[in-house]
C-alpha cells in the first residue's frame, strides 16, 4: 500500500486543469497500491474552497496552505513546503505537471529530498522497487522508458495527456503551514500579466490552426482567425510558403525552419503537406487536414480529413466548435 | 512566346560581377594574418593544406628557418563535407602518394569496385553494353566525398592547419596585379540588406598565398582568371548532376552507369549507381547544360528514372535518406585556363577544371592539383618569392603531369556530343578512345552553355508519389537545407526576365529556388543548394552567409 | 563580476536517430553535435552583461566525454574567458547526477551567476539547473525570456502559459534561458583564432550514484492511418463528433 503525493497548481485563485490531471493521475497509481491521494493546495486565503474540485477527481486529502506571500507562484516557500510534505508523508510517488511552473517547481523539490526525478513524463507505474516512466526525448522521435529507483519518486507528467477521470473522494482537508518565512524568497514575482484573448503562443496553445497557400491571399486568413476564437484557446500559425509572401509574420511559421509545435489538436487548412512543414507538426496529437486536393500529401499524415473548399468548410467548423464550446 | 521559338539564356544573364569579386584597398586594420589561405575545404584545398603542412614540418624538424606557418582553409559550408557531393568512384593514386605510410585500408572509402555493368536504357528496356574503356574502373574504390573531406579535415587538423567553416570567401583582396588574400562573407543580415542582431562583419584575411580551391564554377575564380585575361582556349561548359542515397532492401552487387532514357538524344549525359553498403546505394543522373529543350528538368528526369525497373528493383521498400545537386565541369582540356596561376594566387581542382568526363573522375585529380599547389607554395615561401614567377611553377608542374596528360588524351569526347550530336559524336567518341585521343586531333571549339539556344518543349506534369519520386521542396528538405528563411538574395538576377526564360529557371534549378507567378518569376533564395547551376545559364550566384545551404552527410 | 555557464553538446534534431545495439542509447554514427541553442543563448547573455559591465569573467562548464571540448571551444570563440571540462565516459540520463558534478566543480568557484539553457533537447528533462541552484542554495529563476541587471539585484520575465511573470531576484542566481532573451552572436574568425589558446582545463566529473536510468529505448509507434471524413461543409458534423468522441480534444 503506497499513498500518492500530487501537486495542485493554481494561478490567481483558480485551479488550472493540470492540477486536476495529476489528482487524475495519482489516483490511477494509489489505485494500483491500495493507497490513498494527498494533494498539497498552495495559495492565499481561501484557496481551500477548491478542494471539492480536487476530491471529485480522487483526492482522499487535501493539505491546504494559505498565505497571503503565496498568492502568486512563490518558487521558493512552495519548494519548501512540498518537499517538506513529501518527507514527511512518506510518499511512493510525487506527482507534479511538467507545465512553465512545474518545470521551475519539480527539479527544486527533487534536490531538496535528493530524489530521482524524470519530467515531461507519458506514462507511470509503480514496479516493484522502481517506478517506470515512459518519457519523449530528442524532440519526441525517440521514446525512454527510464526506471527511478528512489523513494519518493518525483514525476512531471506532460501537460494535456491525462484524460481526467471523476472518481469522487473525501477530499479531507488539512491546514498546513508553509516552511520558514513565505515572503523571504530571494525571488519574489512583482507582476503577472494575464494573455488576453489576443493570441496565444504556438508553442503553448493547446489547439494550433495553421494555414497555407490554400488560402489564396492574406486575408483570407481572417477565416483561420475566426476558428481560432471559436476555439478560445487556439493560437494561429503559417506555413513557410505564406510567410516568405508576407501574408504572415515569420514568428507564426511552422516547420523545419520555423517553429516545432507538438499540440493537442492541430488543424491544418489549405495546406499541402510538404516534409519540410510536416517537421514542424508531425508529432501533434491529433491532426486534421481541410484542403481541395484529395491528393495533397497532408491527408497521408492527417487523422481526419476534410476535402474540399476552405472558404466553405471553415465557416462551418468555425460556428460548430462554437456551438460545442458553449456546452462545454 | 509561341513554342518553336527559341530564347538564348545568355541574353538574360547579367554578367560576371567581377567588381564585387575583386576587391582592392588596403585591408581592414582588424585584419587576420595568414600565411597561406585555401579557399574551399573540399578534396583539392585539404590535401594541399595537408602537403603544404607536412613539408614545412619536415623542414622544421630538419633545422630549416620557415617556423610557424599559418595556414587557414575557409570553407562555407557549417561543417566540412556539407557541400561536397559526387559519385563517387576514386582513383586512389592521389591519396595514395599524399599518405605513404597509410594502406587502402585505412582510407576512408566505403570498399573496391567489384563489378561494373555499363546499361543504355529505354523507357522499358535495359540493355546490357560492353564496358567503354574510358569507364573501367577496376583497382579504383566507392566512396563518399563527404566522408573523404571530413576524413582529410581531420588529417589537417591534426597537422595544425586551421580550418574555418561557415566562413565563404566573399571576395580577393588585391593591390593592383597581387592577391594579398580574402575578405569573407557577411553574417546576419535581414530580408532587405539591414543589420540583424547576429550581424557579423566581414573579416579579412591577409596571405602570401591565396590557393583558390572553391570547387565547381567558383566565383572567385572566374573573377580573377577574367580580370588577368587568362580564360581557356574554350569556355568551360558544365553539367548538372542530382543525386539521392537510398536505403534499399537488396543489395547491389556492381557499380552501374546506364546512357540513353532517360535523356533525349539531344542531351549528354548518363546515370550511376553505386552501392555504399550492403543496403545503401548512391544514385543520379548527370546531364549537359546545353540540352536544347528549355523544359529539361534534372530533377524531374531523375524522378522518372527511379520509376525504371532497373532501378526500381532496388529502391522499393527503402526510404530516400538524402537528396543534393551539384554542377560538374565538362570542358576539359580545353577549358583550362591559360594561367593557373598569379601573382599571390594559385587555382587548383575543380574550380580550374580538373575534371575528365569519359571516365567521372575530378577527386584524384583535385587532390593532385592541390598537392602540386602545395610543393610550388613550399619552395616559394623557402625562397621569400610569392610572385607570378615564383608560383608559375605550379603551372609547369601540373602541365608536364599524369593530369593533365589524362585531360588531352580525351580532349574532345565531350566536345563532339555538343557539336555533333549523339550518334555521330558517339561514334568520334569511340574513335578517340581507340586512337588514344589521335583521332579526331585538333581541337573542337565549343560555346558557353549559356549561348546554347533552348526551344520551350511540351513537357507532361510530373506528379510525385512522395515514396519513390519527391518535389523539389520535400527533396531540398532531404539536402539538410536548413538556411534561414529570412536570408537576403544572394542571386542577381537580370532584368525584366520573360515569362519563358523564368519557365527555364523553373526547370533548371533542382532545388525549387525559380518558381513562376503568371509572368513574374518568383526567387526563393533559402532553397539554394548551391549547385550552381543557375551561375552557368541563369541568375548569378555570389556567396551569402556561411552554413547556408545544405548538410550533406555521406554524399 | 563572475559569470559561469554550464553548456553541452547536443546531436542535431534534424537527424533522423537510431537506436544502437544495446537498446539503451542511440546509434551517434553519421550524428552532427553542436551546442545545444539554448546553452548559445545562456552563453550570449553572460557575454552581453560581462560587456556591459565592462569587467569581469566568464567561465564555462561542460560535462561529458572528450568531445564536450568542442563546445566549450564554440563558447570560447564566442567570447567567453576560460573553460572547464568535467570528463565522463558518457552523459548520463539523470539530470541529477549532472548537477552534482558540476555543483561540485561550481561551488568554490563564487560565481555571482551560473547560467543553463532552460533544457536540451534530447534528454528533454530540463532539471540540471535548478538542482545546482538548490545544492549550491542560490537563488534560481528558471526560463527567463528578458533580463536586466542593477547593483545586486536582476529583474526577469519569463513566459508561462499565455502569461508573462515579471520576478525579482537577488544575488548570487542560478538563471535558466528560454527562448527569445537574445540571439547568439556568431564567433568571429578572430574569436576562433583566439579561443584556441585560451585555457580549458579537465578534469575527471564526480557525478555519484544515479538513480534514474534508461531501460529502454523505442520509436514512437507510427501514427494509424487517417480517413477523410467527407467533402465539404457537409462533412463538418461529423468531424466534430469525432473530436469529441474518438480523439477528446473538443
Amino acid at each position: 500500500m503506497a499513498n500518492i503525493f500530487a501537486f495542485a497548481e493554481q494561478r490567481a485563485g483558480e485551479l488550472r486543469k493540470v492540477a486536476l490531471e495529476n489528482v487524475t493521475a495519482a489516483r490511477a497509481l494509489a489505485d494500483a497500491t491500495g493507497g490513498e491521494v494527498h494533494v498539497l493546495l498552495a495559495g492565499s486565503t481561501g484557496i481551500a474552497q477548491k478542494a471539492e474540485q480536487l476530491g471529485k477527481h480522487g483526492a482522499d486529502v487535501v493539505l491546504v496552505c494559505e498565505h497571503d506571500a503565496l498568492k502568486d507562484y512563490n518558487a521558493e516557500a512552495i519548494a519548501a513546503l512540498a518537499a517538506d510534505r513529501i518527507k514527511s508523508g512518506g510518499y511512493r510517488v510525487a506527482v507534479f505537471s511538467t507545465s512553465a511552473q512545474g518545470r521551475d517547481l519539480i527539479p527544486r523539490v527533487a534536490a531538496k529530498l535528493g530524489v530521482g526525478i524524470v519530467t515531461d513524463v507519458t506514462d507511470a507505474r509503480i514496479e516493484g522497487d522502481a517506478v517506470i516512466v515512459k518519457h519523449p526525448v530528442n524532440i519526441g522521435k525517440v521514446i525512454a522508458t527510464a526506471s527511478i529507483a528512489s523513494t519518493p519518486a518525483v514525476i512531471g507528467l506532460r501537460p494535456g495527456n491525462t484524460t481526467l477521470v471523476e472518481n469522487a473522494k473525501a477530499a479531507r482537508v488539512e491546514q498546513v503551514q508553509p516552511v520558514g518565512d513565505p515572503s523571504a524568497s530571494r525571488v519574489k514575482v512583482k507582476e503577472m500579466k494575464q494573455g488576453t484573448s489576443a493570441k496565444l503562443d504556438i508553442g503553448e496553445a493547446p489547439v494550433v490552426i495553421a494555414g497555407g497557400r490554400g488560402l489564396k491571399s492574406a486575408d483570407g486568413f481572417k477565416l483561420v482567425d475566426d476558428l481560432a476564437d471559436a476555439f478560445g484557446n487556439a493560437a494561429v500559425g503559417a506555413t513557410r510558403a505564406v510567410c516568405d509572401d508576407g501574408w504572415r509574420p515569420h514568428s507564426e511559421q511552422i516547420g523545419q525552419t520555423g517553429r516545432v509545435v507538438s499540440p493537442d489538436l492541430y488543424i491544418a487548412v489549405g495546406i499541402s503537406g510538404a516534409i519540410q512543414h510536416l517537421a514542424g507538426m508531425r508529432t501533434s496529437r491529433t491532426i486534421v487536414a481541410i484542403n481541395r486536393d484529395k491528393e495533397a500529401p497532408i491527408f497521408k499524415i492527417a487523422d481526419y480529413g476534410i476535402v474540399g473548399d476552405v472558404a466553405e468548410v471553415l465557416p462551418a467548423l468555425t460556428a460548430a466548435v462554437r456551438e460545442a464550446r458553449k456546452s462545454h | 512566346m509561341a513554342s518553336g521559338a527559341s530564347l538564348i539564356p545568355a541574353r538574360h544573364q547579367p554578367e560576371l560581377p567581377i567588381a564585387r569579386f575583386l576587391t582592392g584597398g588596403a585591408p581592414d586594420p582588424e585584419h587576420v594574418p595568414m600565411d597561406v589561405v585555401f579557399v574551399g575545404g573540399g578534396p583539392a584545398g585539404l590535401a594541399g593544406a595537408i602537403e603544404l603542412a607536412r613539408l614545412i614540418k619536415k623542414d622544421n624538424e630538419s633545422g630549416g628557418s620557415l617556423g610557424d606557418i599559418q595556414i587557414a582553409v575557409l570553407e562555407k559550408a557549417q561543417a566540412l563535407g556539407e557541400h561536397s557531393l559526387s559519385g563517387a568512384v576514386v582513383n586512389p593514386r592521389a591519396i595514395r602518394e599524399l599518405f605513404p605510410d597509410l594502406t587502402d585500408k585505412d582510407f576512408p572509402f566505403r570498399g573496391p569496385v567489384e563489378g561494373e555493368r555499363v546499361y543504355f536504357m529505354t523507357g522499358s528496356q535495359a540493355l546490357r553494353i560492353p564496358t567503354p574503356p574510358t569507364m573501367q574502373n577496376h583497382g579504383y574504390f566507392i566512396a563518399s566525398a563527404c566522408e573523404v573531406v571530413r576524413w582529410l579535415g581531420e588529417r589537417a587538423e591534426e597537422l595544425g592547419v586551421n580550418i574555418f567553416t561557415g566562413f565563404p570567401a566573399a571576395s580577393l583582396l588585391t593591390e593592383g596585379e597581387k592577391v594579398t588574400g580574402v575578405r569573407t562573407a557577411e553574417a546576419g543580415l535581414a530580408k532587405d540588406g539591414q543589420r540583424g542582431p547576429a550581424y557579423a562583419a566581414a573579416t579579412d584575411i591577409t596571405a602570401r598565398v591565396t590557393v583558390l580551391s572553391e570547387g565547381t564554377r567558383g566565383s572567385l575564380s572566374q573573377a580573377w582568371v577574367e580580370s588577368r585575361g587568362v580564360q581557356s582556349e574554350n569556355p568551360q561548359i558544365f553539367a548538372l548532376g542530382v543525386k539521392e542515397i537510398w536505403e534499399t532492401k537488396k543489395p547491389l552487387d556492381a557499380i552501374v552507369h546506364t546512357l540513353g532514357w532517360p535523356l533525349p538524344t539531344s542531351a549528354f549525359g548518363g546515370s550511376f549507381m553505386y552501392p555504399l553498403s550492403p543496403n545503401t546505394v548512391a544514385l543520379g543522373l548527370v546531364v549537359g547544360m546545353d540540352y536544347p529543350d528549355a523544359s529539361l528538368d534534372v530533377h524531374e528526369l531523375l524522378q522518372r528514372m527511379k520509376q525504371h525497373k532497373l532501378f526500381r528493383q532496388y529502391l522499393d521498400g527503402g526510404e530516400m535518406l538524402e537528396w543534393g545537386a551539384k554542377t560538374i565541369p565538362e570542358g576539359g582540356y580545353y577549358a583550362l585556363p591559360k594561367q593557373k596561376s598569379g601573382d599571390g594566387v594559385l587555382i587548383v581542382g575543380d574550380a580550374a577544371g580538373y575534371v575528365e568526363v569519359a571516365s567521372l573522375k575530378g577527386i584524384h585529380y583535385a587532390m593532385q592539383s592541390g598537392m602540386y599547389a602545395a610543393r610550388t607554395i613550399f619552395d616559394a615561401l623557402k625562397k621569400g618569392d610569392t610572385s607570378a614567377a615564383a608560383l608559375s611553377a605550379y603551372d609547369r608542374a601540373i602541365d608536364a603531369s599524369y593530369v593533365t596528360e589524362d585531360l588531352r588524351k580525351r580532349r574532345n569526347m565531350r566536345l563532339a556530343f555538343q557539336k555533333y550530336g549523339f550518334y555521330v559524336g558517339g561514334a568520334m567518341a569511340t574513335l578517340m578512345t581507340l586512337t588514344g585521343g589521335a583521332f579526331p586531333g585538333g581541337k573542337i571549339s565549343s560555346h558557353r552553355d549559356a549561348d546554347a539556344p533552348r526551344i520551350a518543349g511540351a513537357g507532361e506534369r510530373f506528379v510525385p508519389d512522395g515514396k519513390l519520386t519527391f518535389s523539389k521542396l520535400d527533396a531540398v528538405y532531404k539536402s539538410g537545407n536548413a538556411t534561414r528563411d529570412d536570408i537576403p538574395s544572394h542571386l542577381i538576377v537580370g532584368q525584366d526576365v520573360p515569362a519563358e526564360v523564368a519557365e527555364l529557371y523553373v526547370h533548371m534549378c533542382p532545388a525549387g529556388v525559380y518558381e513562376r507567378d503568371g509572368e513574374r518569376l518568383v526567387v526563393n533564395p533559402a532553397n539554394c543548394i548551391d549547385c550552381k547551376a543557375t551561375d552557368v545559364i541563369g541568375p548569378r550566384w555570389t556567396p551569402r552567409e556561411g552554413g547556408s545551404g545544405p548538410r550533406y552527410r555521406q554524399m | 563580476m563572475k559569470i559561469a555557464v554550464c553548456v553541452k553538446r547536443v546531436p542535431d534534431m534534424d537527424a533522423r536517430f537510431r537506436i544502437s545495439g544495446d537498446g539503451t542509447s542511440l546509434d551517434e554514427a553519421g550524428l552532427k553535435f553542436d551546442i545545444n541553442d539554448f546553452d548559445a543563448w545562456a552563453v550570449e547573455a553572460a557575454l552581453q552583461l560581462k560587456e556591459k559591465a565592462g569587467q569581469g569573467e566568464v567561465v564555462v562548464l561542460s560535462l561529458g566525454p572528450a568531445a564536450a571540448q568542442e563546445t566549450i571551444r564554440k563558447a570560447l570563440s564566442m567570447g567567453a574567458d576560460r573553460g572547464i571540462h568535467l570528463a565522463a565516459d558518457r552523459i548520463p540520463f539523470d539530470g541529477f547526477a549532472i548537477a552534482r558534478a558540476l555543483a561540485a566543480e561550481l561551488k568554490d568557484g563564487a560565481y555571482d551567476l551560473i547560467f543553463f539553457g532552460k533544457m536540451s533537447p534530447d534528454s528533454s528533462n530540463g532539471i540540471v539547473g535548478p538542482i545546482v541552484a538548490e545544492l549550491l542554495d542560490y537563488a534560481c529563476v528558471t526560463a527567463i525570456s528578458g533580463l536586466e541587471m542593477a547593483g545586486g539585484r536582476g529583474n526577469a520575465k519569463r513566459e508561462l502559459e499565455g502569461a508573462q511573470e515579471f520576478v525579482e531576484f537577488t544575488l548570487p542566481a542560478v538563471l535558466t534561458v528560454d527562448e527569445g532573451l537574445n540571439t547568439a552572436r556568431y564567433p568571429s574568425l578572430k574569436g576562433i583564432m583566439a579561443a584556441k589558446k585560451k585555457p580549458l582545463e579537465s578534469k575527471p566529473a564526480q557525478l555519484g550514484d544515479t538513480m534514474v536510468t534508461i531501460k529502454s529505448l523505442a520509436m514512437p509507434p507510427d501514427r494509424p492511418p487517417g480517413k477523410i471524413v467527407g467533402e465539404g461543409a457537409a462533412a463538418v458534423p461529423e468531424l466534430v463528433r469525432l473530436l469529441q468522441t474518438e480523439a477528446k480534444v473538443l
